[in-house]
């Protein structure tokens, strides 16, 4: 079972967490390389293991920036497998589009993966178990989950790096949200909304904290994220085994300060790293990195000083 | 097992006139059925409200798959709760979106009057959480700018208890309604009727189609998405002259030119034959598709695929069945 079991501990308890900024310009470069050369300095324990890759699934994307791309996926299952993982599986959940298949088709995933029957999961449709949520941030108490998702050794959250209309970013602990099965709780999830997006997250990713994340940087998505902004060229993967602590370097490269996201600062108090000098960066530095993100006017407080020189850009 | 077959070699099999639908599919969705009676998402998956309601309605009317049905008929009403509704799976104590797709099945079936009475009672009290007059005024006495354009007051139904009203749940009651009783409603669901098909109007995108239920966020249009547009046209069919309809029904044609889910393309081809628009072939279509993914082995999908591929539609039809009457 998945379901987590590592000790909640306040962050001046845990050890430094290292997150790993590696420059990737493109998604036709040799990606599977890069990714088993950098899972390999963070000696992840695969070997005979149960692989989830969980990415973005969120509907056709012409622009290439709503959806995790399938060449980051195929790399990242092509790695584990190379590590010894003895299945590799992806799975998603998509909140708004029932038709999970023309998802995949319109992103072309078969070209990547191979055919899709006994490899990919649809969330949305997994049979569940009943749950009860470790922590006590929303009034959720208790929610049906995917048994695949439960059934997994590892779970590798792998969003894109995006923007995001109501919580400001959404990285690998809002890409959670895409586990809570549609059978029992609609397209969109709006059980999670009723919750709040920020305690939903903290009881989601404290029952179910991923293993390890893999955020695709290489296209983003800035202005009215997560499905109507813009494409945003940023050249990075961003990898590390603490989601907060990642979520938090990915934020820094966006330009935006992790503290005034909601969920990132309520998240930093308990599952993770969010201060810059707890997290040991591997690879390329933060500042090399950073591409500053426009945001829409309601999230301008989010900017970092210096990051830009003025406002948002809304999409109007 | 269902879930063995090869999707290029089972096809192979079917020639001729809707054969994918009786020679495949419908065998495919007999075979998938559970011991317990139920059907899951997929073979051999736990038996869920929804996958069992779609067979069931795939099913009906087929002398040859009369056991078959006999036993996911009594699946479905042991697994209604106390209070007339459905949950998504049996063990859940609460009742959910899927109880008018439970109740759409019971009608079509034409069995179990009561228990259907009892579900469609339930739709008529279960009001979504969005809307109430404590929610507007919290709604206007909050700093927070409106992001979205709607008119909260138009409430449908949600898809879980005391949450906001969404294009799909409420399209799938407003069905049931329109099959079980034609115009003729009781009047305290005649009101809900008129709220939530204002509602669905309310949240329709700005050139046609539905999206889950938010034409505009954040200043920005919403894309609409087939799955909503369907429901909401078959949910609105008897407007079916209203330039709303109209409009949809033009985005929804067009959106099939390059759309290659299977349940999608299945789900379109329904409604645009419902309204009597031109639709392509779709046989051949659903074969390859099928070849391809296996339609990621969802029961679903195949249900809609035998459904669309069944002129009669009988399942849409109002007053064709025995109907509980609240």
């Amino acid at each position: 079972m998945t379901e987590s079991t590592a000790r909640l501990s306040p962050s001046f308890a845990r050890p430094h967490s290292r997150v790993a900024i590696r420059t990737a310009k493109s998604y036709e470069m040799d990606l599977s390389s890069l990714l088993v050369e950098t899972l390999r300095e963070f000696d992840l324990p695969v070997r005979g293991k149960t692989v989830l890759l969980k990415p973005n699934f969120v509907g056709p994307d012409s622009s290439g920036a709503v959806n995790t791309h399938p060449a980051v996926v195929a790399a990242a299952r092509e790695s584990f497998l190379r590590l010894g993982a003895a299945k590799v599986l992806v799975g998603d959940g998509p909140a708004l589009e029932r038709d999970t298949e023309a998802i995949a088709e319109a992103m072309r995933l078969r070209e990547y993966l191979g055919p899709l029957a006994g490899s990919f999961v649809d969330l949305n449709l997994d049979d569940v178990h009943r749950v009860l949520l470790r922590t006590r941030a929303s009034s959720l108490c208790e929610l049906y989950l995917p048994a695949t998702v439960l059934g997994a050794d590892l779970i590798v959250s792998m969003p894109k790096l995006k923007t995001h209309h109501w919580a400001g970013v959404t990285l690998s602990l809002k890409n959670m949200f895409g586990i809570v099965p549609g059978s029992c709780y609609g397209w969109p999830k709006n059980i999670l909304h009723w919750a709040g997006i920020t305690p939903a997250l903290l009881d989601i990713n404290s029952t179910v904290r991923p293993h390890f994340a893999i955020v695709d940087g290489i296209v983003g998505m800035e202005g009215n994220g997560p499905i109507q902004g813009i494409a945003k060229p940023c050249g990075v993967l961003v990898l590390g085994d603490d989601p907060v602590a990642v979520d938090a370097t990915c934020t820094r490269i966006m330009g935006l300060l992790p503290e005034r996201v909601e969920h990132l600062a309520r998240a930093g108090l308990l599952l993770g790293h969010l201060r810059e000098e707890n997290i040991q960066q591997l690879g390329e530095s933060i500042v090399s990195s950073r591409t500053p993100f426009s945001v829409l006017d309601a999230f301008c407080h989010l900017r970092s000083k210096g990051a830009n020189n003025g406002r948002g850009t809304p999409v109007a | 097992m269902p879930g063995s077959l090869r999707g290029s070699e089972s096809c192979s099999e079917t020639t001729g006139d809707a054969s994918f639908r009786e020679q495949f599919c419908l065998r495919f969705l007999r075979d998938a059925q559970n011991p317990d009676g139920g059907w899951g998402y997929r073979p051999a998956g736990r038996s869920g409200v929804e996958p069992t309601s779609w067979a069931l309605v795939a099913l009906a009317g087929l002398v040859e798959f009369e056991q078959a049905r006999r036993w996911g008929t009594d699946w479905l009403l042991a697994t209604q709760l106390p209070d007339g509704s459905w949950p998504a799976y049996p063990g859940q104590d609460e009742g959910c979106w899927v109880t008018p797709l439970a109740c759409l099945t019971l009608h079509q079936l034409g069995v179990a009057p009561g228990a259907l009475t009892k579900g469609i009672d339930w739709l008529g009290d279960a009001w979504p959480g969005e809307g109430s007059l404590w929610q507007r005024i919290l709604q206007r006495l909050s700093s927070r700018p409106a992001v979205t354009r709607q008119n909260h007051s138009l409430r449908g139904w949600s898809w879980t208890r005391s949450t906001s009203s969404w294009v799909e749940p409420t399209a799938y009651a407003l069905i049931l309604l329109h099959v079980v009783f034609g115009s003729t409603l009781p009047r305290r669901l005649a009101k809900r009727r008129h709220l939530a098909e204002a509602m669905l109007y309310d949240r329709m995108c700005a050139n046609g189609g539905w999206n889950s239920g938010n034409p505009l966020d954040y200043g920005a249009p919403g894309e609409p998405l087939i799955g909503p547009t369907v429901w909401a046209l078959l949910a609105l069919q008897q407007h079916a002259a209203r330039a709303e309809n109209q409009r949809s029904l033009d985005w929804l044609a067009s959106a099939c030119e390059r759309m290659s889910g299977p349940s999608s393309l299945a789900l379109a081809h329904i409604c645009l034959d419902i309204y009597s628009r031109p639709t392509r072939e779709l046989e051949s279509v659903l074969k390859r598709s099928y070849a391809t993914n296996e339609f990621l082995q969802s029961i679903p999908a195949l249900a809609h695929a035998a459904l669309a591929l069944d002129p009669t539609r009988k399942w849409l039809q109002a007053g064709t069945k025995g109907a509980g009457r609240s």
